[in-house]
């Protein structure tokens, strides 16, 4: 058994530990929200312009659009990783990085170049480990990234793909589906492909409101506007995504931590107490047997 | 006429006796009481450990005290109590008093010698430190033994010292050109029945003959009285000497178990009359180990390689017994429960066992630093284990994430299946050349096998074995 002292620091760092994860757990807790309301707001956004979008291939138009077109050549393509720029998250960095190492390499197979965009530190940090060069870094999303951000990298990514130097993008980032469920997905934005691809039930209403509406001054005009907007809704919804599922991943992970941070602190003490116990009963009875021995 | 006296008190496993003052018997010498048994009498021995003044004596009993009476007749046979030696003891099983025990017939030994003996001086010391491979892994790498050293096999109850002493013994001895001497002090008796059916099948290299014709056994198991296993490692260790002085051929001793011989000192000490010291152990605790120990050398004549198990009561390592005996060895290997409590056997802690010649003056530059990255890593992994515990690996740096993977290979991959455990693991004992385990450990630190999973590491030999049962996984998954 070890020696009383060194348990007890033991546990009085572990105490300064459950500290730190119980209020990580807090904060997360209430960035959540916040976060949470924004990407609820937002998909609101995404569907209704994915309809609207939808609703316009439907209207019988003959689109094209350059964002829509896959070039024939599949030169160079783009993968961007959304991670967080802080760690005690669980297994949420790790996914991230895990899938997109997973997805260069089928990429690559495919295309013969692809740069590596990589947004948040943890991810910056595990591919430099890793020993992929990376293109672009981004540090400045957390919770609540501005649109404004995202807007000026999907320009870019738009005008790239426009003037033919980009052919593929890929977005890996963690979906947000409920709060109990949250995965690390891959994404092609783009092209953006077929435009009827809403993917929800919300098609059936789709269709019935087809006749709905009328195009001022003309369809064509309306979609040069709708297409690349669509796509930056698209990659910002990515981006809330993620700040909503590292947050819940935080908040998760913390919560088991200190759970298991006060496990570690009740067997620690009782490892204590016994080794204090034993180490009192030992010198009483080294005492007594002393004495007895003197006397006898 | 013969040196008589009369038994004035018995106390346990100690009694006293009477002597005219002029001739008192002296201190080791033994006593002998006829005492009264059923329907005829036995011949009690004691051994001499106290003059009280007055013409009174107090000896220990190295045998069972019942039916003693006081004013029984004492006769003091002159000499400290003397066992058998030489050649004839050979296959044979003694009891502490150098009787045979094997129901084979009186032994025609050519001389007897008494088991208390000083200790050869400094100059007859033999000075040659080389290392003694054993095909154990664990051992090879961490805790090198020394041929003519003594190593010390430590642990708590249940962890498996006396498997690793077995294992020992068939490996050591079966490939062994000398003699080897097994002591058996304060273990269970079946323990050694089984050891002497496993000598008997098991053959020397290719020569047809058993081990146990080249080895004698000295028991004093649980049974006996305190004095009998006080005494029992020093019968033992005379025959040992015997060989390693008069035929110079290497001498292999084994103890099971050296802290029972403490434990026999400590139950008769305040019988004698001396105050317990730390833990109610007896204050001559040091000396004692120190007398028994300092005889178990190496000389310019012969060697004597020993292995001794250790028990360390309530696994706490800083118990006074395991504690002195500590101080004693060359090789230090230390059974931890956490280990076995994982199913990985031998169960040793890399960290805590030491050896003294693991140092690059002795067994290599190469293996010096092989062994440091192996300890190095499980280190690291030690210390990352609370914050395992409480964030997850998830948390962890990539670089510790690396460092965790190849530990926790390490750990498993220090198993090794065991000769005598056939029966447990269900796999052939796997014997490791020391070029093998150094390869393999290094290989793994380099993170040549980092792509094989955890499970393969199991029980097996040099690591290519890894592989192939990794392949045998992956074909039944």
């Amino acid at each position: 058994m070890a020696n009383p002292r060194a348990l007890d620091k033991r546990r009085k760092s572990i105490r300064n530990i459950k500290k730190i994860t119980r209020t990580m757990e807090l904060i997360a807790t209430a960035r959540f929200k916040k976060a949470m309301d924004r990407a609820s707001a937002a998909t609101a956004y995404t569907d209704r312009i994915t309809q609207v979008v939808g609703d316009l291939a439907n209207a019988g138009l003959e689109v094209t659009h350059p964002l829509l077109e896959e070039h024939a050549e599949q030169k160079s393509g783009a993968l961007l990783v959304l991670t967080a720029n802080r760690g005690l998250c669980g297994g949420y960095n790790g996914n991230v990085i895990r899938m997109g190492t997973k997805r260069r390499k089928e990429m690559l197979e495919e295309i013969p170049q692809v740069a590596m965009d990589v947004s948040g530190k943890r991810g910056i940090s595990g591919f430099k480990f890793r020993e992929i060069e990376m293109n672009e870094q981004f540090l400045q999303f957390d919770d609540q990234p501005a649109y404004e951000e995202v807007e000026r990298i999907a320009n870019v990514y738009l005008q790239r793909y426009i003037a033919g130097e980009l052919d593929r993008l890929d977005v890996v980032y963690t979906q947000f589906h409920t709060i109990a469920r949250q995965t690390a997905v891959v994404e092609t934005l783009l092209p953006l492909g077929t435009l009827d691809g809403t993917p929800d039930e919300k098609s059936g209403d789709a269709k019935q409101s087809e006749s709905v509406y009328e195009f001022e001054p003309s369809a064509e005009s309306i979609l040069e506007e709708v297409v690349p907007t669509s796509f930056k809704v698209k990659l910002f919804k990515c981006f809330l995504d993620a700040a909503v599922s590292e947050q819940i991943a935080r908040m998760v992970a913390m919560k088991s931590a200190t759970e298991n941070a006060n496990e570690m602190i009740k067997s620690l003490s009782m490892t204590y107490n016994r080794a204090r116990q034993s180490k009192i009963t030992g010198e009483i009875m080294e005492v007594i047997g002393g004495v007895e021995a003197l006397e006898g | 006429m013969a040196n008589t006296g009369h038994v004035t008190q018995v106390i346990g496993s100690t009694f006293d006796a009477e002597f005219p003052e002029d001739s008192l018997p002296s201190i080791y010498n033994a006593v002998t009481v006829e005492v009264k048994e059923g329907e005829g009498t036995r011949v009690l021995t004691g051994e001499v450990s106290k003059q009280l003044g007055g013409g009174r004596i107090r000896c220990v009993a190295l045998g069972s005290t019942e039916g003693m009476v006081r004013g029984q007749t004492c006769v003091d046979s002159g000499s400290p109590v003397s066992v058998p030696v030489g050649q004839a003891t050979l296959g044979r099983v003694f009891n502490m008093l150098g009787e045979p025990v094997d129901g084979r017939g009186e032994v025609a030994a050519e001389e007897i010698r008494p088991i208390h003996r000083s200790a050869p001086k400094v100059e007859e010391l033999s000075t040659n430190t080389e290392i003694f491979p054993t095909g154990i892994k664990v051992i090879d790498l961490l805790t090198p033994f020394v041929r003519g050293g003594k190593a010390g096999l430590f642990g708590g109850a249940g962890l498996g010292k006396t498997v690793i002493l077995t294992e020992l013994i068939a490996r050591i001895a079966s490939s062994h050109g000398g003699y080897s001497v097994f002591a058996g002090v304060g273990e269970r008796t079946r323990e050694g029945t089984d050891l002497w059916n496993e000598m008997q099948e098991a053959k020397i290299g290719d020569t047809g003959k058993s081990v146990i014709e080249q080895t004698c056994m000295v028991f004093g198991q649980m049974n006996e009285p305190p004095g009998s296993r006080l005494r029992v490692a020093l019968s033992a260790l005379t025959m040992a000497e015997y060989f390693r002085d008069s035929t110079g051929a290497d001498t292999l001793l084994f103890v099971d178990n050296i802290f029972r011989f403490s434990q026999a000192g400590s139950e008769v000490s305040a019988l004698l009359g001396r105050m317990p010291s730390a833990v109610g152990y007896q204050p001559t605790l040091a000396t004692e180990m120190g007398a028994l120990q300092e005889r178990i050398a190496s000389t310019n004549k012969g060697a004597i390689t020993s292995v001794q198990a250790v028990y360390v009561p309530a696994d706490d390592p800083t118990d006074p017994a395991p504690a002195t005996a500590f101080g004693q060895l060359d090789a230090f290997i230390y059974l931890e429960r956490s280990i076995s409590e994982k199913g990985i056997y031998p169960a040793v802690d890399p960290l805590a066992s030491s050896s003294r010649i693991l140092d690059p003056q002795y067994v290599g530059e190469r293996h010096y630093t092989i062994a440091r990255r192996v300890q190095t890593t499980l280190q690291r992994y030690r210390e990352l284990q609370d914050i395992i515990a409480i964030l997850g690996v998830d948390e962890l740096a990539e670089e510790d994430k690396l460092v965790v993977h190849r530990a926790r290979r390490i750990e498993r991959f220090l198993s090794q299946p065991f000769f005598v455990a056939e029966v447990f693991t269900g796999k052939k004992g796997e014997d490791t050349t020391i070029e093998d385990t150094i390869r393999s450990f290094e290989e793994i630190c380099d993170g040549k096998w980092d792509h094989l999973p955890e499970q393969a590491f199991m029980y097996v030999g040099a690591v290519e074995q890894a592989e192939e049962q990794a392949k045998q996984m992956a074909a039944k998954a």
